[in-house]
């Protein structure tokens, strides 16, 4: 067996593979959108295969993605693609190829490695740490939004219990309706930003990104042009849609949201920079762009609207408090959040500080975005 | 060669330039292909493919068959006699062939590829009879090949297809081929809306939906009282689950990378008519993002009638930035004979009009884009058709909990023959919880057709492609 970095050529086997264990059909077009960043400008990729006799039988990858603090931009890495073929498993795989990619990180500078899982075990043995659960921010639409809701837990309701959520959701829908009604900034009157959809990665994205920093503090994903670009609107899976708040020429906040393929509606991003001398503030955007997000995803033919709440960033506290009052619910059910800080963390400012960190569903590196 | 034939090979040629490699259309355009009679074809003696067309094609379709070809079947009908001599090869075998090769390297079809598709592309069904249904409209039960189960049969894309692998395969090893390796291109879906109710509170919708609480007395059941919620929130809300739509819709294709145009009705009110009036179509106009199309949904009244056309025409254009270059008729209102010349003599470029009401299918056997032959010049009139190919509810009622099984397998096979499949969606039924069968299906249908690997074109996009 050998563990080594993919070599050219091998990426349609890789797919095969996850194709294969999963039961899949990502495309080949859709495995070099993951993998082959249009940023990071490395020949060699960090995607790490296990190779027996010519198949591949294990991989795991690190998608490298910039993020900012307020020191600048650095790199760092989600970690992605972790699999190993059953008959496989016990052989320390796992370790050897994250061996592998832990010294690519260390001598190609991607300062942490970051992930969401259910299993945890794994990746504690490794030195992850597991610094904070996701929990979710949502708004139902329809009573059809409880099967996948409970689809994630894997677990059967029964009919009873069925009728019990389906009850319970329509109370909560109007609720939610009610809320919305009276918060919504149609009613508050409130009109000093310009909504436009966006069509392409926004020339100021970057700036914005800098300046949320600036004013929120911690760190997130440097969202830049390049980023935007590649990540929302060369998605081959689901293109988002970006609704951006401009005042005069200046952008000043953006929401992207999806409608996944079961059916709920996915509160993927969300940035919002305001400077202090304006007649509006974040609590009154965020508004308006939250609510965007409802009336659109609404539209779409969602049966709810969710997105995550990760920690309490600033900007998070907003968002849960903004949306609160437009009618979402905060439900405390996600996945672990994996990290592994690398050689290059301890030049960051509070580098083992992942509350200040600030997570959107746009981490997921996938689908969504 | 005749007018006729030189109809078809630019049809052909047109079809193949839009939904094959470049390459494929080269290979067609440098073959030998000759259109002759079947005398003519059966004493040519050189490689080329050689399309008998002097023989005539009964309209009912005769003895149809199945070919294994390029992943798929292909389903021929009205099969040519076999050649008498020996030294001609049925391909790819004598129970169904495709072809006859005789060993000098002459390919001619084994069945009436001419007549059939030139009388599929000239609406020869409709033209020899005379029925129609209530509303003057040509229906699918009306057709012969849907008592032969054939409306679902792309015979123009699958003639066309065989055509460029026996093209191929002659350049290869002087003999047909049945596949078409790289040459096809991704299937394309022309996705579009007919904007005939936008706000849900006019007063047929409202007596429609009063009518439906009743209707069950009539059969001694119980009232249906749930429609009076339809009512009521339609009354407070009348743009929910319509205009509403309109923009969900738009975000939707817009997430797959897809566009479509919107058909908008306008003029005349009543049962049939523009029933939500016209106010609202420069806020739908608005909406509608630059790279969708937005043509016209010509309205019940103005079927061959200038002077109604003309004035639904001009308001549109009065609003419409660019003005109307494309449309589709209200409850497909067409006559085979006159819509189209009517319709171009208007500055009509591209019209989706010939669509069954009743049945999902092929009306002109042409999953794709053509120009109508014009019998009087002998030549293309001036317009596009793109034969509309499913509605939404028709689909829905035709195939039930198969629909989207249904919709994959004819993607997939355009996917492998080439083509194009115009599939209209209204607003109205996209996500309406009042039409609880069709809630989401719109959303799986553009779910298959990212799995499928889809392109989505407009009308004037496709049409001007070739």
């Amino acid at each position: 067996m050998n563990v080594r970095l993919i070599a050219e050529g091998e990426a349609e086997a890789c797919n095969d593979f996850y194709n294969r264990i999963y039961g899949k059909k990502r495309s080949l077009r859709q495995w070099k959108w993951d993998f082959y960043s249009t940023i990071y400008n490395n020949p060699r990729i960090p995607f790490a295969v296990v190779e027996d006799g010519g198949k591949i039988v294990g991989t795991q990858a690190f998608i490298p993605i910039r993020m900012i603090d307020e020191d600048g931009v650095f790199w760092t890495a989600k970690s992605e693609e972790t699999l190993v073929d059953h008959n496989y498993r016990g052989k320390k795989l796992f370790e050897q190829m994250y061996q592998l990619l832990f010294d690519y990180a260390n001598k190609n500078g991607l300062a942490y490695i970051w992930g969401f899982t259910p299993a945890t075990r794994a990746f504690k043995r490794l030195g992850f740490v597991i610094p904070a659960v996701t929990s979710q921010i949502f708004y139902p639409f329809s009573r059809r939004s409880i099967p996948p809701l409970l689809e994630r837990t894997g677990k059967d309701p029964g009919l009873v219990k069925s009728g019990l959520f389906g009850i319970g959701c329509n109370l909560a829908r109007m609720v939610s309706s009610l809320r919305f009604a009276l918060n919504n900034p149609m009613r508050a009157g409130f009109s000093g930003l310009e909504l436009r959809t966006l069509e392409s990665a926004p020339e100021d994205a970057g700036h914005l990104c800098e300046r949320f920093i600036r004013q929120w503090g911690g760190v997130t994903i440097y969202r830049d042009t390049a980023y935007l670009r590649w990540r929302i609107f060369q998605n081959p899976y689901l293109r988002a849609v970006m609704r951006a708040a401009y005042d005069g020429d200046q952008l000043v906040g953006y929401i992207a949201y999806s409608l996944g393929d079961d059916g709920m509606g996915y509160l993927v991003d969300l940035m919002i920079a305001v400077s202090e001398d304006k007649s509006y503030d974040a609590n009154d955007v965020a508004r308006l762009l939250l609510s965007e997000a409802v009336i659109g995803t609404r539209n779409m033919g969602a049966h709810a609207i969710r997105g995550w709440r990760v920690n309490d960033h600033p900007f998070d506290a907003v968002i849960t408090r903004v949306a609160g009052s437009l009618g979402f619910y905060h439900i405390r059910k996600g996945h672990a959040v994996v990290l592994y800080c690398a050689r290059d963390a301890a030049k960051r400012k509070a580098s083992d500080q992942f509350g200040r960190w600030f997570v959107s569903r746009i981490y997921t590196e996938g689908v969504f975005g | 060669m005749t007018r006729a034939a030189e109809y078809l090979w630019i049809q052909i040629r047109d079809h193949v330039s839009r939904f094959f490699s470049k390459e494929a259309t080269t290979l067609l355009e440098s073959s030998r292909i000759i259109f002759a009679s079947y005398d003519q074809a059966m004493h040519t003696r050189q490689p080329a493919v050689v399309i008998p067309i002097d023989i005539p094609a009964p309209v009912e379709p005769n003895t149809p068959y199945r070919v294994p070809f390029n992943g798929t079947h292909l389903t021929p009908w009205n099969p040519l006699p076999a050649p008498s001599q020996g030294e001609w090869q049925a391909l790819p075998d004598a129970s169904a062939p495709l072809w006859y090769r005789h060993q000098a390297g002459t390919i001619t079809p084994a069945w009436n590829l001419f007549a059939n598709l030139f009388d599929l592309l000239t609406f020869r069904e409709e033209r020899e009879s005379q029925a129609r249904d209530c509303h003057g409209r040509f229906v699918a039960r009306f057709s012969p090949r849907y008592r032969e189960g054939l409306l679902e049969v792309p015979a123009f894309n699958e003639g066309a297809a065989a055509l460029v692998a026996a093209c191929a395969g002659l350049r290869r090893n002087g003999s047909p081929a049945f596949d078409l390796e790289d040459l096809v291109g991704p299937p394309v879906a022309v996705l579009s809306h007919d904007c005939d109710i936008l706000a849900g509170n006019d007063i047929w919708t409202q007596l429609i939906r009063a009518h439906r609480i009743v209707q069950p007395l009539k059969r001694a059941r119980l009232p249906r009282p749930g429609n009076l919620w339809w009512m009521i929130s339609n009354a407070i809300l009348p743009k929910r689950f319509y205009f509403d739509n309109v923009t969900g819709m738009i975000n939707l294709e817009r997430e797959f990378g897809y566009t479509s145009s919107f058909y908008l009705l306008n003029g005349s009110g009543g049962r049939y008519g523009a029933r939500s009036g016209s106010k609202l179509l420069p806020d739908l106009i608005e909406a509608v993002p630059e790279q969708w199309d937005i043509g016209m949904h010509y309205n019940y009244d103005t079927h061959l009638h200038h002077e109604r056309f003309q004035t639904q025409l001009d308001e549109l254009n009065a609003i419409v930035p660019g003005g109307i270059k494309c449309g589709r008729a209200h409850y497909f209102r067409f006559d085979s004979k006159k819509s189209l010349p009517f319709l171009e003599s208007f500055g009509i470029e591209c019209d989706e009009s010939a669509g069954y009401s009743d049945r999902i299918g092929y009306r002109c056997g042409i999953g794709g884009c053509f120009q109508p032959y014009d019998a009087a010049s002998g030549k293309a009139l001036n317009i596009y058709e793109i034969p509309a190919v499913i509605m939404d509810t028709t689909l829905v009622d035709q195939y039930g909990e198969k629909s989207l099984a249904r919709f994959r397998y004819l993607m997939n096979h355009l996917g492998c023959i080439g083509g194009a499949l115009s599939l209209i969606f209204h607003p109205g039924n996209f996500h309406n919880p009042e039409l609880r069968r069709m809630l989401g299906i719109y959303h799986k249908l553009l779910i298959e057709c990212r799995q499928l690997e889809v392109q989505s074109q407009t009308p004037l996009a496709l049409a001007i492609s070739a």
